[in-house]
């Protein structure tokens, strides 16, 4: 019970910055859905909760802040590439600031409770 | 095509979503879903999402491929509105149509309603009186009326019924004597 809590909880805090996520694994090369998920893992974030990435990337995609285009993939069916664009380059570099004091703020509220803990 | 996929496809067709673009959505998931379980990873991994119909409807709404759906408005003020209006209208704005009606020629109209005593009233000549003044005659015979605002120095240049007919009393509610006025030469 107190697993499928904190399951939720993370599922809640990613999926406000699964998107800043996502265009940052595609601001220097493009990337296939999958190949997105694969290079989140390696970057640390194994699983991304609840949801898929499909409606977030409808969602950059629709708001212009990824660029697509298809092209054919190693030995595979021609595949759907996404790639951060301008725009979304300027909205990855706004949510990441915005991330970052989000996260300090929360830190510093936080830091006595992790002292307690521990 | 997986039956997920299959399912997806017939959501996006339900929803409208053309099929250039439904195709394109599930050739993607296709290769995807084929890519990933070649690497042993779950379809449920990727798709996070165990209905396909929900899958489907999210990602196509978070395209723009579909409208968003509305969040339901409280109707609660709406209603309170529209009978307020409705209210204010049946006090004021009625009334004063039931008195005063616009016809053609530029002459106004009264209205003479409802009769105020019983029995038979004989309708007297209000024909030329100014507006005020036939009001009163017709008032002493027994008819209610009322003279538009400002308008006392009009004259009546149409009765209906004419002068000298017998009109039975008690018809509250029904219009049975109207005059036909016209503005008063400076």
């Amino acid at each position: 019970m107190r697993r499928m809590a904190a399951e939720s909880r993370r599922s809640q805090m990613l999926r406000g910055v699964l998107d800043l996520c996502l265009l940052a694994v595609v601001v220097d090369e493009p990337a296939y859905g999958y190949e997105m998920t694969r290079r989140l893992k390696e970057r640390g974030l194994s699983t991304v909760g609840e949801g898929s990435i499909y409606p977030l990337l409808g969602r950059l995609e629709r708001d212009g802040l990824v660029a697509t285009h298809r092209a054919a993939s190693d030995g595979g069916p021609p595949r759907k590439y996404y790639r951060t664009s301008p725009s979304g380059r300027s909205a990855l570099a706004e949510g990441v600031r915005a991330w970052r004091d989000v996260r300090n703020e929360v830190d510093s509220v936080l830091a006595a409770v992790e002292a307690e803990v521990a | 095509m997986p039956p997920y996929i299959e399912e997806c496809r017939r959501e996006w067709k339900r929803l409208g979503v053309p099929d250039s673009l439904a195709e394109e959505m599930a050739a993607e998931l296709e290769a995807d879903l084929a890519e990933a379980e070649a690497d042993g990873v779950s379809a449920a991994e990727i798709l996070g999402e165990s209905d396909p119909r929900r899958f489907a409807r999210t990602w196509a709404t978070e395209r723009g491929l579909v409208p968003e759906p509305q969040p339901k408005k409280n109707r609660t003020w709406m209603w309170i509105t529209a009978s307020l209006v409705l209210l204010v209208f049946l006090l004021l704005v009625f009334p004063a149509f039931a008195i005063v009606g616009v016809s053609s020629g530029g002459s106004e109209t009264v209205e003479v309603s409802p009769v105020r005593r019983a029995g038979p009233i004989r309708v007297p000549k209000l024909l030329g009186l100014p507006v005020c003044k036939a009001v009163v005659t017709a008032n002493i015979a027994g008819l209610d009326a009322h003279a538009p605002n400002g308008s006392c120095s009009a004259l009546v240049v149409r009765q209906k019924p004419r002068a000298g007919a017998v009109v039975a009393g008690n018809t509250a509610g029904t219009s049975f004597a109207k005059l036909w006025v016209r503005p008063a030469r400076g």
